[in-house]
This record gives C-alpha cells, structure tokens and sequence, in this order.
C-alpha cells in the first residue's frame, strides 16, 4: 500500500460523518475543460500523486547509507466562498488529521492555504511523510 | 606524497578478532565492524611537565604511550550483540556489547589505506573493548554508538607484502 492509497483511505474515513464532502478514490486531479478536476466538482476532495524525495540521514567509511525518505501529498477541495456549509471547519480538521493515522513514519506533518477565485475557495493540504 | 582517500569505502576498517591472525584485514573469520561514521587512532606519548628555575618555559619528559582507537558507528545487530555462524572467531561469535562486559581482550587492527593490496598498511594492536554507549531516539531513527578500544601495549604498522 502506498502512502497515497493509505491517505486515502483515512480521508474517507474521517469524512463519513459529513454529507457535504466526497472523496474521489479513484482520480487524480488533472485538468479537464481548462480546469483541474477539484473546481469542476465542487466538494469533492482530490488527492494529487505523491512525491517522494530521499536525502541520504548516514553516511559511512564502508558506503552504507541511511536513507530518509519523505513522501509529499497534496489534496484539493473546493467549494463555495459565499455560502461555506456549516461544518467546513470540521472537514477540515479531519482533513488535518487523516496524517495521523498513517503508520511506520518517523514524523508527519499536514497544512494547509486556502486561495479565492471568484467565488470559489480552494483549500489546499500538504502531507509529508518522512520515513527511515 | 599523497593524501589516503578513504571515500571509496575500502579503507579505514576496523577488523576484531580473539587472536592477532583473526585480525588482519581481509582475514577470514575477522570481525569487520560495519557502519562505522568515524574511527581515530590515538597514539599519544604521555608526558610530565616540569619547571626550573633557570628557565622561563617549562620542560617536559616522555613516560609511557596511552593508546587508543575511538570511533562512532551505526548499531549492527550481528556485530553488536553476536554472530552465531562464526564459532571460530569469538569476538564475532559474542558481539561487542558482551565482549565489551566481560572484558575480554581483542586483538585488533586499522586498515589505513585498504586491504589485500601489497604496500597497503594497517595499524594492528591489542586491547579492551569500552565506551558503548548505544542510543536512540526518534529523530535519529537508528542506533547509534560510540566506541572505544582501550589499547593494552604498543600500537605497530605493518605493510602488507
């Protein structure tokens, strides 16, 4: 299981109890239209592809290496900047918190930035997961 | 003249072992100690300090050479807590922590510039096993270890022919 399917999942599960957010499990969000798929269907969350990036943690006299691997997933939700449905900041508490509940990491950490377009709002998170 | 490169991973190796034969670099059976970050061979003449009256500097004399091999290393499990398969070799066979605890003596030896190459040299000793002191934590993600073998007795170079 990657990291990503593993985000995925916890999302999902942190989310059940809204009726105003889906997850699409399947999709990345590509472009459609001109527009990525998150502002083509409002309220859904998108999970990007995950990006991986390994700096070398030791190094030794006999070239053996410590690796430290840290995993970078960005999620996408959009909805609408006039009238934000009541429980948005719930949503994205859980959203905050779905990194948690990944195991076999050394640190985790998850944040976020909104941007406003018209009248949409783009909640972007960042996940990083940093293992050994 | 001409700086020892040790980037290829080939020089500076500790080897272990119970006898002086089972400490020669690249000799079967000896204890190569893997993961090692850095090793220092201290090889440092003791000195006493004196002064006279008839002088404005003080003056020193040579007593006995206070030996040792320090080095830091990522904990091998095998190396550190004891390699069943090497029956021959007991250092292996017990691993550092309990060579260590026992106090037993090593023989030991340094490759400075490779093994198996004639002309390469090592620094071949005898001595006791301390300083482990293995840690963790979460940031460090390994374990880590200092160590130090405190050296019974002279320090020799030897070339390989």
């Amino acid at each position: 299981m990657s990291k990503r399917s593993d985000l995925i999942t916890q999302i999902s599960t942190n989310l059940a109890f809204t009726s105003n957010v889906t997850v699409n499990t399947t999709e990345l969000p590509f472009e459609s239209g001109g527009n990525p798929l998150y502002l083509n269907n409002m309220n859904t969350v998108y999970v990007d592809e995950q990006k991986i990036e390994e700096d070398e943690l030791y190094k030794t006299l006999d070239q053996g290496t410590v690796t430290e691997t840290t995993t970078t997933i960005n999620a996408y939700l959009s909805t609408d900047a006039k009238e934000s449905f009541s429980d948005i900041e719930t949503v994205v508490a859980n959203l905050l918190l779905a990194s948690n509940a990944i195991t076999g990491t050394v640190n985790t950490t998850s944040d976020y930035e909104t941007a406003i377009t018209d009248d949409v709002i783009t909640y972007t998170f960042e996940y990083n997961f940093i293992t050994v | 003249m001409a700086v020892i490169n040790v980037t290829n991973g080939t020089q500076a190796i500790l080897t272990i072992g119970n006898s002086e034969a089972l400490a020669v670099p690249g000799v079967t059976n000896g204890m190569v100690v893997p993961f090692v970050q850095d090793i220092t061979v201290n090889a440092t003449p003791g000195t006493v300090r004196y002064s006279t009256l008839d002088s404005t500097s003080s003056s020193a004399f040579t007593t006995v050479n206070e030996n040792s091999v320090s080095l830091n290393l990522l904990v091998d499990e095998t190396v550190m807590f004891g390699d069943s398969a090497n029956t021959t070799n007991t250092v292996a066979l017990n691993g550092l922590f309990a060579t260590s605890t026992s106090k037993t003596e090593v023989f030991f030896s340094v490759a400075i510039t490779g093994t198996g190459t004639t002309g390469d040299i090592y620094i071949a000793g005898k001595g006791f096993i301390g300083g482990l002191a293995p840690t963790a934590s979460i940031d460090g993600a390994v374990w880590l270890s200092p160590c130090e073998i405190i050296v019974n007795g002279e320090l020799t170079k030897t070339v390989e022919s």
